[in-house]
C-alpha cells in the first residue's frame, strides 16, 4: 500500500508532527498525527506551536551559533527581525513582531537548523505512508493512528480522509478533540473514528470562557450529540488538571454526571498539568500566561482519580493517564 | 508617508493612546500632549484601552475616543492613574477574537486600524509604550501610520533614551521598600534578599542598592558567583552588625550555579507534539525565583539565616514622583512638537538636558543595560557594595 500515487484532488492538511510509539492516545501502540490550528486559547496550553493554523517560524537558541554566523541579520531576512545585543551574549535575539513574516525559504537558509518551521502541508497518502511504518506494532497491540492537535476538527476534510484511509489500511483510529467547532465538522470526522478522546476542561461556562476564550455551551451540546449520534464509537472523557482552575472534586463530579448516562463513554481520564510547553513558548516568542501554575500534587490526583474509579466501578486504583 | 493618513494642513487632529502595562505618570504625559496640542489649536483625542476604543467603538457607550478638551485636561490630576485605560494586549497585527463560528483566532487588524484613523481624520498618533510596543509601532509606521512613541519603562531598559518615564517612581518606591527590609533584617538579625524588577537590565537594583548602601547587588549584566557574595557577607556580618541586605534583580545570572528549575515532568511525549527533554530544559523565570535561589544558596554557604522578599510588580502602582511628572509632561509636549515638524516614526528621548526625538529603528532590538565600566558600577564598588564578582 506504500507509495500509492497521490490523488491531486485529495485534501492536504497542515501537519505539525507525526510521533511514533505513543501509548496514551488510545489502545495499543500508536502513531499520533498532530494537526495545526486550534479554536481555543487555553491559558495553560502546553503546545503553543499547535495554536496557529499556518506554518510558522521558530527559533531554538541551543542550535544557534550566534555571532559566529549572523546570516539571519542580512537580506533576505526581514530587516530588524534578528539582532545581537552588545556584550558577551553570543546568541541571536528575535524580534518576534518582525520575524513573523519569515517562511520556509528563510528557515532553509539557517545553516544550523536553529530556525525551523513548525508545521507543513502534507497529503493524506504522505501521512498514511509514515503511519504505515509501524503497522506490525498496531497489529500486535491493537493500536493504530490517533489524530491530535491543535483541534483536529478544524481540518475536517483532511482528518476524515486520513481516518478513512487508516481504516482502509486496517488501523484502529482515534482522535483527540475539544469539539469547539460547528457540528458539521464533527459529523464529517466521527464516522471514521473508533475512539474519541475529548476534553471536559471546565464545567461552568463563565469559567470556561475565562480560561479558554469561549463558553462551553456548544462544546457540551456537541459532546452530547456525538454520544447519541454515534453509539458504536467509544468515547473517553479527559480533564487536564490544573490547580486553581479545575482540579477539584466539584468539576470531576460534574463531568461524571454528564457522561455516566452514556454507555459508550467508556472512561474518564485525568491529565495532570505539566510544564513541557514553556521551552516551546520561548521558541515561538509567545508570552506564557500561566507561568506560575503548579502541577497538581500526587495526593490530589489520587483523590480525584478515586472518585472516577468508584463511578466506573473499579475496585483498584487506576493509574492516571500521565505520570 | 504623512499624506497617507488624515489630512495635511495647519488644523490638525491627533490622537494619543497607551500601551499595555501600567506605569505611574500616564496622566502627566496625556496632559503634556493635550496642553501642547491645544496651544497649537489642534484637536486631540484619547483612544480608550490601547486600540480598543478605535477598533471596537461599540464596546463604549460614550465612544471609544475621548476628546481631550482644555477643560478636561485642566482638571486632570497628573498624579493620578491614566484616564484612557489600557488593554492587556496592544498589537493590531494579532487581535484575539471569537469569530462568527465561535472559534478563537488572532486576526491582523492593522489595515482596519489605519482605515479607522483615516475615517476619523486623525493625522498622527502619539503612543505611550514599552519596549515591545516600540516594535509594533515601528511596523505600523512602515505601513503608513504617522506615529510618535513615548518610552515608558519601570526597568529603564529602553535604548536610545537616558530615562524612560516611570523609572524614577519605581526607583523611589524600591528605595523605600529596601529601607524597610533592612530595618526588618536588623531587628530579626537575618539577611534580607530582596528581588526587584529587572529581567535584562539592572538599573533599578543597582541605583536603589547604592541609595541604601546594600551589602550586595546582583544584576543581569554581571553574572555573579554566590561564593564571592557569601565571602563578602561573612566579612561584614559580626555580633555588632548581625544582619545583611542583598538586592537581586529578577534576571540576575549566576556562575557555577544552575537556575532553579521546575522538575522535569514524566508526561509522555505523546501528549505534547514537540516536547523533548531539550525543549523543556529552559523554563520561563517566574517572579520571586531569583530571590529564592540567592537566599537558599547563601544560607547554605554561610551560617546565617536568610529570607527572600519580592517587591516585583508593586512598583507599578502609586503616584509619580516629581521627576516622572516633569518627564511625562515634557515627553507629551515634545511628542506634539515632533508632530508639528513632521517627524514621524520617532521615539521621544531624554538626552540631558534635552528632550529630543530619535528614529524608532534606533530604539528597537536593543536593551539599555548597565555598562560594566559605568559610573554607577564604580560608585557601588567604591562604597563597598559587592556585585557578585570581582572584575
Amino acid at each position: 500500500m506504500k507509495n500509492q500515487p497521490n490523488n491531486p484532488s485529495a485534501p492536504t492538511g497542515t501537519v505539525l508532527n507525526i510521533q511514533r510509539y505513543c501509548s496514551h492516545d488510545g489502545p495499543g501502540i500508536r502513531t499520533t498525527v498532530f494537526l495545526k490550528g486550534c479554536s481555543l486559547r487555553c491559558k495553560w496550553c502546553g503546545n503553543p506551536e499547535s495554536i496557529r493554523i499556518k506554518p510558522e517560524i521558530a527559533y531554538d537558541p541551543k542550535k544557534c551559533t550566534g555571532k559566529k554566523c549572523g546570516l539571519c541579520l542580512k537580506s533576505p531576512f526581514p530587516e530588524g527581525a534578528f539582532y545581537f545585543v552588545d556584550g558577551d551574549d553570543e546568541h541571536v535575539k528575535v524580534n518576534w513582531d518582525l520575524a513573523m513574516d519569515c517562511d520556509e525559504t528563510h528557515a532553509s537558509l539557517c545553516p544550523t537548523g536553529a530556525l525551523e518551521m513548525f508545521g507543513k502541508l502534507m497529503t493524506v497518502n504522505e501521512v498514511l505512508d509514515e503511519v504505515e511504518k509501524d503497522a506490525s506494532f498496531y497489529r500486535n497491540t491493537g493500536g493504530g493512528m490517533t489524530i491530535s492537535g491543535g483541534e483536529v476538527m478544524l481540518q475536517p476534510d483532511f482528518a476524515a480522509a486520513l481516518l478513512k484511509g487508516a481504516h482502509e489500511r486496517g488501523f484502529n483510529t482515534a482522535v483527540e478533540t475539544a469539539c469547539n467547532v460547528p457540528w458539521a465538522n464533527i459529523e464529517k470526522v466521527l464516522p471514521h473514528v473508533d475512539t474519541m478522546l475529548h476534553d471536559h476542561k471546565l464545567t461552568i461556562s463563565e469559567r470556561h470562557k475565562k480560561w479558554t476564550g469561549v463558553g462551553n455551551e456548544r462544546i457540551l451540546a456537541n459532546f452530547k450529540k456525538a454520544y447519541e449520534t454515534f453509539p458504536n464509537t467509544e468515547f473517553i472523557a479527559r480533564t487536564p488538571l490544573i490547580p486553581g482552575v479545575n482540579a477539584d472534586e466539584e468539576h470531576i463530579r460534574a463531568v461524571l454526571a454528564f457522561i455516566k448516562p452514556y454507555k459508550n463513554v467508556i472512561d474518564y481520564e485525568l491529565l495532570p498539568y505539566h510544564r513541557f510547553g514553556l521551552g516551546k513558548y520561548e521558541m515561538l516568542g509567545v508570552v506564557y500566561e500561566l507561568d506560575d501554575y503548579k502541577t497538581p500534587s500526587d495526593d490530589l490526583v489520587k483523590r480525584l482519580q478515586a472518585i472516577i474509579d468508584e463511578a466506573f466501578g473499579r475496585s483498584g486504583p487506576k493509574t492516571p493517564a500521565v505520570k | 508617508m504623512s499624506t497617507e493618513i488624515g489630512h495635511a494642513g495647519s488644523l490638525r487632529r491627533i490622537a494619543i493612546n497607551v500601551g499595555a502595562g501600567y506605569v505611574p505618570g500616564m496622566n502627566a504625559v496625556i496632559m503634556g500632549a493635550a496642553l501642547a496640542a491645544g496651544k497649537q489649536g489642534w484637536e486631540i483625542f484619547g483612544i480608550r484601552d490601547g486600540f480598543d476604543g478605535l477598533l471596537h467603538p461599540e464596546r463604549y457607550p460614550d465612544g471609544g475616543m475621548v476628546p481631550l478638551s482644555p477643560q478636561l485636561v485642566e482638571n486632570l490630576d497628573p498624579a493620578a492613574g491614566g484616564i484612557l485605560g489600557q488593554s492587556v494586549r496592544v498589537d493590531p497585527f494579532h487581535v484575539r477574537k471569537v469569530n462568527q463560528e465561535g472559534m478563537v483566532e488572532e486576526v491582523d487588524m492593522s489595515d482596519d486600524l489605519l482605515k479607522r484613523l483615516k475615517a476619523e481624520n486623525i493625522d498622527a498618533l502619539i503612543s505611550i509604550v514599552g519596549g515591545r510596543g516600540l516594535s509594533i509601532f515601528y511596523k505600523l509606521h512602515r505601513k503608513g501610520l504617522n506615529t510618535v512613541c513615548i518610552p515608558r519603562s519601570i526597568e529603564n531598559d529602553i535604548a536610545a533614551t537616558a530615562v524612560s518615564f516611570g523609572f524614577n517612581t519605581a526607583l523611589s518606591f524600591t528605595i523605600e521598600m529596601l529601607d524597610r527590609a533592612r530595618q526588618a533584617a536588623q531587628s530579626a538579625r537575618k539577611i534580607a534578599v530582596v528581588e526587584v524588577q529587572g529581567s535584562q537590565a539592572g538599573w533599578l537594583a543597582l541605583q536603589a542598592g547604592i541609595a541604601v548602601c546594600a551589602d550586595a547587588v546582583l544584576i543581569p549584566e554581571i553574572p555573579c558567583d554566590l561564593k564571592n557574595v557569601a565571602g563578602r557577607l561573612k566579612e561584614k556580618i559580626s555580633p555588632r552588625r548581625p544582619y545583611g541586605l542583598v538586592v537581586v534583580a529578577e534576571g540576575a545570572k549566576f556562575i557555577n550555579k544552575p537556575q532553579k528549575e521546575e522538575p522535569a515532568s514524566s508526561l509522555k511525549a505523546s501528549l505534547s507534539p514537540l516536547a523533548t527533554g531539550e525543549a523543556s530544559d529552559h523554563v520561563i523565570k517566574r517572579s520571586g525565583q531569583a530571590a529564592e535561589t540567592v537566599a537558599t544558596e547563601l544560607q547554605l554557604l554561610i551560617a546565617e539565616e536568610t529570607y527572600p522578599l519580592v517587591i516585583g510588580p508593586w512598583v507599578r502602582g502609586g503616584a509619580p514622583t516629581a521627576v516622572d511628572r516633569q518627564l511625562g509632561l515634557a515627553y507629551g509636549a515634545g511628542a506634539v512638537r515632533a508632530v508639528r515638524v513632521g517627524k514621524y516614526g520617532m521615539m521621544m528621548a531624554f538626552a540631558p538636558p534635552d528632550i529630543k526625538f530619535v528614529p524608532l529603528a534606533e530604539a528597537i532590538n536593543k536593551v539599555r543595560t548597565v555598562p560594566v565600566d559605568s559610573e554607577f558600577i564604580k560608585i557601588a564598588r567604591s562604597i563597598g557594595i559587592c556585585l557578585g564578582r570581582e572584575l
